[in-house]
């Protein structure tokens, strides 16, 4: 039996990229007869002289970005490798289905998402509930798996090298085009991306922040909340992001939606631009005075956001005009999937999975 | 009464004096307590390190021990503590903050060992293919 895999190598995108990070489809585990731990454990066996971050990801699941837009890809497991090895503990972490539960819409309002047709029915997979995390977890840990010098965070879309100091983000957009042989754009994330991935929503079970008790960080905060620091925090490492049209989709159907910005959905940069250009409602007083104080040093204003533009764009010119109205990683060197990702499929040695 | 646990002092001394208990030319590293300032030190397992020291030193081909501390959990939270003191040495204030630290787990340091024995608690012991 053959377990395929896609890897994002190290030196991928003219050497951009600083560590492997290994991608697998649900699907592929099924066929390969495995579960996702031994799939884990097969991967961890390709990796005896190196190392590896791995996400397993389900593509007919959605899962929700850090400032609430719903993507049709969720990632189902993280892992972290290195020379053949797992930490028992630390090193692999499940993250099971959330289910409907009463009041998800109210406590949740970007969840209407879920209601759009695309989404509609599909499982949902952000963070990890109480078993996921193991009892070793502690509340300071965060939805983290390490195993060696190699960390896979937050669910998976950051990764780092501890011991070399290396990251690199892989936002879900982007891990939705590796998985589908899109596109990707790739370059250092900057000033933008940094601020945009503290303005979280409030969620339980997120990606980043909540349990069973709703995260304490609200749409409109910052939970960064660092000032002018804030958008330093990633400003030296690569990230990967799909093409600005298609994120530009899925923010213009949740804006559809009537989700205000600021106040449903984080006010990200690229968020808080697009509902401006697009002339929909953004809750400029909810937004806390230090998520203001983060925007203003990426250039986006209170001021110029609280005026009206006079003739917003349609849906067309918005898509059209992406790389202008979102703001951040300028320059950005767009890929094929093909040119970046390096499909592999290994024969499963039923010794490794004993 | 006698405290029923180690002092750092004595725990470093204790794994010395074991890596140089067969032949004391054998020299020994120690390396992950080094900020620690004073601590007690669980007695039994202390024991057992000290024990285990000196079972490495039974291969008449070991010349050189190093013993790395690791914290079991990966994502470790410090507390920073800064004081300002003035010229008669009076601390004025002390600041408290949060530091959080992801340390490389116990596999960065096994990469090179031809052999892995796991004698940690059962919960503890890492996978390895």
């Amino acid at each position: 039996m053959k377990l395929k895999y896609r890897v994002i190598p190290k030196g991928a995108a003219d050497g951009a990229m600083p560590l492997d990070w290994v991608f697998i489809d649900e699907k592929d585990i099924k066929k390969a007869a495995l579960t996702n731990f031994e799939a884990v454990k097969v991967i961890a066996n390709e990796y005896k002289d190196s190392y590896a971050a791995v996400d397993i990801v389900d593509l007919d699941a959605v899962s929700v970005t850090s400032d609430g837009i719903m993507n049709p890809i969720a990632v189902t497991a993280i892992a972290s490798v290195d020379h053949g090895m797992v930490n028992k503990t630390y090193g692999y972490m499940p993250i099971s289905e959330i289910p409907e539960y009463e009041g998800i819409f109210e406590d949740e309002p970007h969840m209407r998402q879920w209601h759009l047709d695309q989404f509609k029915g599909k499982p949902l997979h952000r963070g990890p509930n109480a078993k996921d995390r193991g009892t070793e977890r502690a509340g300071h840990n965060e939805n983290m798996t390490l195993t060696g010098r190699i960390a896979n965070n937050n669910c998976g879309s950051e990764a780092f090298n501890m011991v070399e100091m290396t990251e690199a983000l892989v936002f879900m957009s982007a891990a939705n085009e590796l998985m589908r042989d899109g596109e990707v754009t790739v370059c250092v994330a900057g000033p933008e991306v940094s601020v945009g991935i503290g303005m979280v929503v409030s969620e339980r079970w997120g990606r980043i922040f909540g349990g069973a008790n709703l995260g304490g960080y609200k749409a409109g905060m910052s939970a960064h909340n660092s000032g002018e620091y804030a958008k330093t925090v990633k400003s030296d490492y690569p990230a990967f992001a799909a093409p600005k049209e298609k994120f530009m989709k899925l923010m213009l159907d949740a804006l559809d939606t009537g989700l205000i910005v600021g106040r449903h959905l984080g006010p990200s940069p690229a968020l808080i631009s697009t509902a401006h250009a697009y002339g929909t409602p953004i809750d400029i007083d909810h937004i806390s005075d230090r998520a203001w104080i983060e925007l203003e040093s990426v250039g986006i204003s209170k001021e110029e956001m609280s005026k009206p533009v006079a003739k917003p764009y349609t849906r067309e010119e918005m898509i059209a005009h992406a790389e202008e109205i979102i703001p951040g990683m300028k320059n950005a060197k767009r890929y094929k999937v093909s040119d970046v990702v390096d499909i592999k499929e290994v024969e499963v040695d039923p010794k490794t999975i004993a | 009464m006698k405290c029923m646990h180690t002092k750092l002092p004595d725990f470093l001394a204790k794994m010395q004096a074991a890596a140089k208990r067969i032949r004391p030319e054998t020299k020994i590293t120690i390396k992950g307590l080094e900020n620690i300032d004073t601590a007690k030190v669980a007695s039994l397992r202390c024991g057992r390190i000290e024990e285990e020291i000196y079972e490495v030193t039974q291969d008449p081909d070991i010349t050189e021990v190093e013993l790395r501390i690791v914290p079991f959990n990966p994502e470790v939270i410090y507390s920073s503590i800064a004081k300002g003191y003035d010229a008669s040495g009076k601390c004025k204030i002390a600041i408290l903050d949060d530091l959080a630290a992801d340390i490389p787990t116990v596999e960065y340091y096994l990469t090179d060992a031809e052999v892995i024995d796991d004698r940690r608690s059962a919960g503890h012991k890492q996978t390895q293919l």
